[in-house]
């Protein structure tokens, strides 16, 4: 009898998982090498490609997206291995050398600079449906349900992730907050202040404190990152380019603005 | 084009063109040897050869002399641009903006004669203002005229009435009534002179003289890779554009195809009932040769176009047309992606909907300055060696231009910020690394312009928060000058 619930049980979780795969059997993932962190996403294999996720950040960054475009450049930095990666902006003050300094191969990058935000969002579709390319990033100030589910529709096409990076233009009215979300993940990203090495000078390895607050069909977390091959002539082979510093647990997951319905 | 070359020893038999008009056979064309012996255009065949009993003639040939004049206008290119046919025999350059690359007016003129006589062509030239004016010295002024600027009313006052381009009937009226220069006619009234001989006639005399304006058709060099589709009834829907325009396509793709070749560039045009013609064109970042492909690039685009009462003709022009060997499709390799199938179509879509210089992919160049060491390239390209010093940090954000910050706290002379003020926003430093400094290329322009204010001190610095700035100090350290700082760049 047990046994028959089982299967039942087993089987009926094939279907939702198929169901949420939009389809595809094969969930691909990339894993961030650390079984801490692949362990919260869903099959504990790491962030889950072929869907897209959204990375965002607080005060200044709002504007800016400056940790938040590094972090998901250097989330995203296997990937552009293996094909091209697309980033669209709408304000051309992405710097290539920068972005090279971190470890992200900027010769696999073609960019793009959108007129308005529906021209970003219908950009970042066409790429993300294309043949050989394997990331996009976009930065958009938000994403409605609709682009989102047209986003996911672009990615389930090739198997490809999106990354959109939230960003409000310079001077922009106040935040359109996205209501509900497509997305696979949901970040939040702040610069933290850097470590030097023993007996070294200046600033560390750039680090950053990434709070997870959504996570479909997986756990939330906070941890501290460090870009391990920022401007550096080490090469970062096998490894993935973020190493995990600390696990900030349940302490950064009550910040002063009270978080999202998530999951 | 008729008249004199110069006679080398032997004087050449006479000889003579001969056309057929209204039934009878009269001479076209005669040499310079001909006129010598009293032979003109217009006589009789058979008048001339009892004159002169050894005139070798021949048929004429219009077509024969309209298509030589065309490649004469292509070759003519190479002075100017704008080179315009005038038909039957002449040629106009529009030189304006050009003859400063020989060096002046009559430089200009002495290369073309010099080019004119190696192909042993026989011509007369002018310079004027005005094509009129012009014509009228080329045609019955003395050869090689250049008449300064404003001052060709003086010189064609003294030529014949015809030198203004008359019809023949204007003409003969004007010499019957006795006036033989073009200076009588211009001192006379212009209403009675506009009632007399026609409005025609008064306007040629306003455009030798440059008080009326005259359009002349240039010949473009014209492109091989045209296709053209005329339609019994106008069209006007953009469903119908859009099928037309991949009709037209499937005929030029089909003509590269048989040849070989692939464009990177197709131009459509629209034409009107109005006569107007309506242009899109697009870009591909491959060689290309698809219709399906193509016409879809122009699709979103024909909404803009204003058909007005129908559209007759739809042409289309391939530009910078490359060879291209056609693709074998690979059984055996389906998993593999070929940047035809995905990437290169993406690129056009985004090129041809964003517009130029709105899709790149960075690349090196040698340069110290930030700003300048990298630089959008096209965005096909293969991934180049990385030549940026990864051990040079720069940041993620570069602004395009610096901002101010103030309220800067830094001990002299060369030492980082300790805090200051960006945005409103007061952020105090709490590691810092620096200075890397960057001196202006003092090789790229005249020694005397480099300064040393143009000199920029980087400094890496990063506040309690843990967000990393790029500042520098613009200029050395001098005491009692307040350093200004900029900030230029966010690192993530």
């Amino acid at each position: 009898m047990s046994g028959f619930r089982d299967g039942a049980l087993v089987a009926l979780k094939a279907k939702i998982a198929a169901l949420e795969a939009g389809g595809r059997r094969d969930c691909a993932a990339l894993s961030l090498g650390d079984p801490r962190l692949d362990g919260c996403f869903p099959h504990a294999a790491g962030l889950p490609l072929g869907q897209w996720h959204e990375i965002g950040g607080e005060g200044m960054e709002v504007e800016t997206a400056a940790a938040p475009a590094a972090f998901a450049a250097l989330l995203a930095a296997p990937l552009a291995l293996r094909g091209e990666a697309v980033w669209i902006l709408r304000r051309d003050d992405l710097f290539a050398p920068g972005l090279v300094g971190l470890g992200f191969p900027a010769e696999r990058l073609i960019q793009v600079c959108a007129r308005d935000e529906a021209d970003a969002l219908a950009v970042a579709e066409d790429a993300l449906a294309t043949l050989g390319v394997c990331a996009v990033f976009v930065e958009a100030e938000a994403v409605d349900l609709t682009a989102g589910r047209r986003l996911q529709l672009a990615c389930e096409k090739r198997g490809a992730t999106g990354f959109v990076i939230h960003r409000r233009p310079f001077g922009g009215a106040g935040a359109k907050a996205a209501t509900g979300s497509a997305a696979a993940t949901r970040w939040r990203i702040a610069p933290a202040a850097s470590q030097p090495g023993p007996g070294e000078f200046g600033l560390g390895p750039p680090r950053w404190t990434a709070t997870l607050e959504r996570c479909r069909g997986g756990r939330l977390g906070a941890w501290l990152f460090e870009g391990t091959a920022a401007y550096s002539c080490e090469g970062h082979h096998g490894t993935h380019p973020l190493r995990l510093v600390a696990d900030l647990g349940d302490r950064q997951l009550a910040p002063s603005t009270p978080l999202r319905r998530a999951g | 084009m008729r008249a004199p070359a110069p006679p080398e020893g032997e004087p050449p038999p006479p000889l003579a063109l001969i056309e057929k008009a209204r039934g009878v056979r009269r001479l076209a064309a005669v040499d310079v040897t001909a006129r010598r012996l009293g032979l003109r255009v217009g006589q009789k065949a058979t008048d001339a050869m009892a004159l002169v009993p050894d005139l070798i003639t021949a048929e004429a040939e219009p077509e024969a002399d309209a298509a030589a004049l065309d490649a004469l206008v292509d070759w003519c290119v190479r002075f100017s641009p704008a080179v315009a046919a005038d038909r039957p025999d002449g040629l106009m350059l529009d030189i304006s903006g050009v003859s400063h690359l020989w060096g002046g007016e009559a430089q200009l003129m002495a290369d073309f004669r010099a080019r004119l006589l190696a192909n042993g062509l026989p011509f007369r030239l002018a310079l004027a203002d005005t094509p009129g004016a012009a014509w009228a010295l080329a045609h019955h002024g003395a050869d090689g005229v250049i008449a300064p600027p404003g001052g060709q009313g003086e010189l064609i006052a003294p030529l014949p009435p015809a030198a203004l381009r008359l019809e023949p009937a204007t003409a003969d009226q004007i010499a019957r009534l006795g006036l033989t220069r073009i200076g009588q006619l211009m001192e006379l009234p212009r209403a009675p002179l506009a009632k007399r001989f026609g409005a025609p006639a008064l306007e040629r005399l306003d455009q030798a003289l440059g008080r009326g304006r005259e359009a002349l058709s240039f010949r473009r060099p014209p492109s091989p890779w045209i296709a053209r589709l005329a339609f019994a009834e106008p069209i006007s829907t953009p469903d119908d554009l859009a099928r037309v325009s991949q009709d037209v396509a499937a005929l030029l793709c089909a003509r590269l195809e048989r040849e070989g070749k692939g464009a990177r560039r197709f131009e459509i045009a629209f034409h009107r009932l109005d006569g107007k013609a309506m242009t899109l064109a697009i870009g591909l970042a491959l060689a290309g040769r698809d219709p399906t492909r193509i016409a879809k690039l122009f699709q979103p685009r024909l909404e803009t176009l204003d058909p007005g009462f129908g559209i007759e003709v739809v042409t289309l022009v391939a530009d910078r047309v490359e060879t291209t060997s056609a693709r074998q499709v690979r059984l055996d390799s389906l998993a593999e992606t070929a940047v035809e199938d995905g990437l290169a179509p993406l690129i056009d879509r985004l090129t041809n909907r964003l517009g130029e210089g709105r899709v790149w992919k960075s690349g090196p160049r040698e340069s110290h300055v930030p700003e300048q060491s990298s630089a959008p390239g096209p965005a096909l390209k293969a991934g180049t060696a990385q030549a940026w010093d990864p051990e040079r940090p720069r940041p993620l954000r570069l602004f395009r231009r610096p901002e101010l910050v103030d309220s800067v706290m830094a001990p002299v002379p060369d030492d980082p910020p300790v805090q200051f003020r960006w945005r409103n926003r007061l952020i105090r430093v709490r590691r810092a690394e620096g200075p890397e400094r960057i001196a202006e290329e003092w090789w790229a322009g005249p020694i005397e312009a480099t300064r040393t204010t143009h000199v920029r001190d980087y400094y890496r610095v990063e506040d309690e928060a843990g967000t990393r700035f790029w500042l520098f100090r613009a200029g050395l350290y001098e005491t009692g000058v307040p350093a200004q700082w900029w900030l230029h760049g966010l690192f993530g």
